[in-house]
């Protein structure tokens, strides 16, 4: 058996470049997976919260069953959900943004329905006394008064679905994940760490982008600010 | 390998309700051997896995399939997938998975079908994949079998090269292993009715860990229970004892395919290329390149398989 080549790798470093250089390509490709299941799997979320918390504002009699449903799908453990999901999606990706999906709705869903519940019952009735129809008075004072609760919620989320994706390591489907799940297995430690790293990084930049489009999206809050 | 069934028993219990071939896809579990285009090779998610799932790939590459990998941790998980075709290639351990197979078709306490006897092994393996619509290639010369191993110091103070010399020199061993060792036939039980050995106790810090073979180094115990492929052993200054009476099970490396979609001559001539020259020693070695020298294990495999001349 040849010697042991002597880098930073075989010396098993917590940082090295021939890390970072050999593996650039399966670096890159995490991380590609990595953005796009989170981006699905929030993305899909909100399009299935916001008609959600629609409903439990305005039949009261919902609102306790969805809250309650939701927040259920959340207790169960991650491991639990991919086994019980597997044999409707198979070893896919969709399986894992289907178990990421489910999860995003409890934070959506409560977030989006505080935010409708907050706006004051006044500002309704003005808006019904001008002729709005219940259609135009969601889409155009409804919901833009319920933005800043449910971007929070949003922003919670969307950084709770960057850590929860690495999850999907044990179905193969884990951007990220799948490096730190490997290098566990063999004290690996230049992966764990860099993996991790990018990990944080991503959770980090999602959320300073959220929190610009909110700023973008409700001018009005600033203007009170300031 | 054997750790990882137990992390998946969680999933087992959720998982062994709702799958299994039914009804719906009895059609490919009687079909005649067939010969995708692409094929899907699956790891288990552990260095040795990755590595000959690398090496399948590699060949049937070159063999004119498509390929790509998929790595699922549990066979809990990957197993049923082999089955229904979204997985066509595993790299497989003869008596592993053969008690695997049988505890999920006769049940949890069904008595074990895993043998020392390579023969006896395969053929109920076989017995239990062909139903499933799984054909298991011919078992090469790699095996992945559970070994003893003792400090080389130790091991030259009192003469001993075989676990039968080690009965004989009626030492007493503290062992380190996974807790259920105390059980398992290949364990101390074992141990204790083939071979003689005076095991005082076990010290359950896991198969072939770091710390089961620091508590060995240090004679903290005297033994240790890793696998035949493990290539650290050199660096605590461990050796193996030769299992000269055939205590372990003939975990020998199969291919394990989707029959209806890769069970072709062709498939099965191009993985039994690998398995007629694949060693335990180049397992051993290649696992160390990918464990201690953290090479990329995509780079060693293709590396293994130019030095055999199977890869141009």
């Amino acid at each position: 058996m040849t010697a042991p080549p002597n880098d930073c790798l075989a010396r098993n470093e917590w940082i090295c470049g021939a890390y970072l250089t050999s593996r650039r390509q399966i670096l890159l490709d995490a991380v590609g997976q990595h953005l796009r299941l989170t981006a699905v799997s929030v993305l899909v979320g909100l399009v299935i919260a916001v008609p959600l918390a629609v409903l439990a504002r305005r039949r009261r009699w919902s609102a306790a069953p969805v809250l309650g449903v939701t927040t259920i799908l959340y207790t169960i453990p991650s491991l639990a959900m991919f086994s019980l999901l597997l044999p409707l999606y198979g070893l896919s990706a969709t399986l894992v943004v289907a178990g990421l999906v489910l999860y995003s709705l409890t934070l959506l869903v409560r977030n989006i329905l505080a935010g409708l519940r907050a706006v004051p019952e006044e500002t309704r009735q003005a808006a019904r006394g001008l002729g709005y129809g219940p259609i135009r008075l969601l889409l155009t004072v409804e919901l833009p008064l319920a933005l800043p609760a449910a971007m929070a919620g949003l922003r919670i989320a969307t950084v709770s679905a960057v850590s929860l994706v690495t999850v999907g390591a044990i179905v193969g489907f884990g951007g990220l994940g799948n490096l730190i799940y490997a290098g566990m297995n063999t004290y690996f430690k230049a992966q764990v760490l860099t993996a991790s790293v990018l990990c944080v990084l991503i959770a980090v930049a999602a959320d300073l982008l959220l929190l610009g489009v909110q700023r973008l999206l409700t001018p009005w809050t600033r203007a009170a600010r300031a | 390998m054997r750790l990882r069934t137990a992390a998946g028993a969680v999933l087992l219990t959720l998982a062994a309700c709702t799958t299994g071939p039914s009804l719906e896809n009895r059609g490919a579990v009687t079909a005649p051997p067939g010969d995708s285009r692409h094929l899907t090779i699956g790891s288990a998610g552990f260095t040795e896995s990755d590595l000959l799932a690398q090496m399948y790939a590699q060949l049937l590459n070159q063999a004119g399939y498509k390929t790509s990998l998929i790595t699922v941790a549990n066979r809990e998980l990957y197993e049923p997938a082999l089955e229904s075709g979204q997985i066509d290639v595993v790299p497989e351990y003869a008596a592993t998975f053969a008690d695997w197979l049988n505890a999920k078709t006769n049940g949890p306490d069904a008595p074990p079908v895993g043998s020392p006897d390579l023969a006896t092994t395969m053929r109920a393996l076989r017995r239990l994949a062909t139903p499933r619509g799984l054909t298991v290639l011919d078992p090469g010369r790699a095996v992945d079998q559970n070994a003893f191993a003792v400090t080389a110091a130790y091991a030259r103070q009192h003469h001993l090269r075989t676990l039968s010399d080690l009965g004989a020199s009626g030492l007493k061993v503290r062992l380190a292993a996974g807790d259920e060792c105390v059980q398992r036939p290949y364990c101390e039980p074992g141990l204790k009715k083939v071979y003689g050995i005076d095991i005082t106790g076990i010290d359950p810090k896991g198969v072939g860990t770091t710390q089961a073979k620091r508590a060995v180094q240090s004679g903290q115990d005297q033994m240790v229970l890793t696998t035949t492929t493990d290539a650290t052993l050199d660096q605590f200054g461990l050796v193996l004892l030769a299992d000269d009476r055939h205590l372990q099970n003939a975990d020998y490396v199969v291919p394990v395919v989707n029959r209806a979609r890769a069970g072709s001559e062709r498939v099965i001539k191009t993985l039994g290329k690998l398995n007629e020259v694949l060693t335990t020693a180049d397992l051993a070695s290649m696992n160390q390149q990918v464990d201690s020298w953290r090479r990329l294990a995509q780079d060693v495999a293709g590396t293994c398989l130019r030095d055999k001349g199977l890869l141009k």
